[in-house]
């Protein structure tokens, strides 16, 4: 009587395809929030106006845009870094979108708790930082530099060769991949258990009473959600920038 | 009782992989979407945004190179006043100063000046009253001179002439002065 009916991981993350069954653009609801993710951060930027003294949307578009300049290429590479700003922004808003969606009535699913675009991002991070070392470096100078820690003594380059390569060229993009999915795909699950113990506390009315708790910590679950989607945000652009400021300066 | 939340309303997926792994269709839609966006954010987005941005960074630098030069300008106008005042306030006692020394020099000539008049307006008080005094001596002489000797004809019981005790009693008055 008193049992929680928990939904399986397959009902939480998966969506059936409403285009193209079947197909490889097979489109389901992550694909859904993807373009929307695309769309509405371009809707903003093209409502925008150009005034000297900005108002409404040109103050919210110019905050972004300041923001990553500011908190994420100031911060992790420098001015250098500006050059950037196109692709760190799109990665920005990008995520920032696909997690925010998580809150939003009827989508309440971000789309990095799939791992497809986390992937995705983690691999353009992946090619933008090895390019940017490359033309900064050259090719031998990145591979030296990314690979030889200054100091390692010639007995040990072999082995810190083979650690420094996984670390640098596997498990950067992996970790970030993983961080934002495994992120998003937790808060998920989390905001999913209250809103089923909600119901089930509903339900079931000797327990009726402790559901205004369940029901705050779902409330406040969903503003820490909204925190989330835009810090995972912040973090994944972070650390691209960090990665490219690594690449393209030699130790 | 059997739960199912809105957001699992629609039903699992037909494919039964692990749901951690990525699937083609969404890697093939997150692929494209975030191309599209790069491609929309680099070339058509943000450059009237950055422009705008540019270009307002430039027209506050600007005011603000105006208002330090205005600034500077004020500074130095402010310094050039500073020097006027302080060489006209250095002219002014100079004036001050010669004009006092000038009155001074007025007034030691006008004090000798007027001593002088004083003393020659003295001079010739002085002889005015030797004058006046010599005047009336002589004016007086000629009764005192009768009038003595009448009186010390009256005195000796007999007469003395005039014209003859003249000299003495001239004498006399002469030396009472």
């Amino acid at each position: 009587m008193f049992a929680l009916e928990f939904p399986s991981i397959d009902n939480l993350v998966k969506w059936p395809e409403y285009l193209f069954e079947g197909t490889f653009a097979g489109f389901n609801k992550i694909s859904l929030i993807l373009v929307l993710a695309m769309l509405i951060p371009t809707v903003l930027f093209l409502l925008a106006k150009r005034d000297l003294v900005p108002r409404g949307i040109q103050n919210i578009v110019e905050s972004i845009v300041e923001f990553v300049e500011n908190q994420i290429i100031m911060a992790a590479i420098g001015p250098e870094g500006m050059k950037y700003l196109p692709l760190l922004l799109s990665i920005f808003l990008f995520v920032f979108f696909g997690n925010i969606f998580e809150v939003i009535p009827t989508f309440q699913m971000p789309a990095n708790a799939r791992m497809a675009n986390p992937l995705i991002l983690a691999v353009v991070v992946w090619v933008t930082f090895i390019g940017a070392g490359i033309k900064a470096q050259g090719f031998g100078g990145f591979m030296k530099s990314s690979l030889v820690p200054p100091g390692t003594p010639a007995a040990l380059l072999p082995l810190m060769m083979l650690i420094e390569f996984i670390s640098t060229f596997l498990l950067r993009p992996f970790g970030l991949a993983v961080r934002l999915f495994a992120n998003m795909l937790a808060g998920h699950i989390l905001l999913v258990t209250f809103g089923v113990l909600c119901i089930t506390l509903w339900t079931l009315s000797p327990l009726v009473v402790v559901l205004p708790f369940s029901f705050g910590m779902l409330v406040a679950l969903t503003g820490f959600e909204m925190m989330v989607a835009f810090l995972q945000a912040f973090i994944f652009a972070l650390l691209a920038a960090v990665y490219i400021n690594l690449s393209i300066h030699a130790h | 009782m059997s739960l199912l939340l809105i957001i699992a309303a629609e039903g699992p997926a037909k494919e039964a992989d692990n749901p951690i792994l990525p699937v083609v269709p969404e890697l093939f839609w997150s692929a494209l979407t975030f191309a599209a966006f790069f491609l929309l954010i680099k070339f058509v987005l943000l450059p009237p945004v950055k422009r705008t941005m540019d270009l307002r960074a430039e027209a506050i630098r600007s005011d603000l190179d105006a208002a330090e030069a205005a600034k500077a300008s004020a500074s130095s106008a402010a310094g050039d006043v500073d020097d006027q005042l302080a060489g006209a306030r250095a002219e002014a006692a100079a004036v001050i100063d010669a004009a006092r020394s000038e009155a001074e020099t007025e007034r030691q000539s006008i004090l000798a000046q007027a001593n002088a008049e004083v003393a020659k307006m003295k001079e010739l008080a002085e002889a005015d009253l030797a004058a006046a005094r010599s005047q009336a001596m002589d004016q007086v002489r000629p009764k005192v001179a009768e009038l003595a000797t009448s009186a010390a004809s009256k005195a000796m019981d007999r007469t003395i002439d005039v014209e003859a005790a003249r000299p003495i009693v001239d004498s006399y008055l002469s030396n009472s002065n």
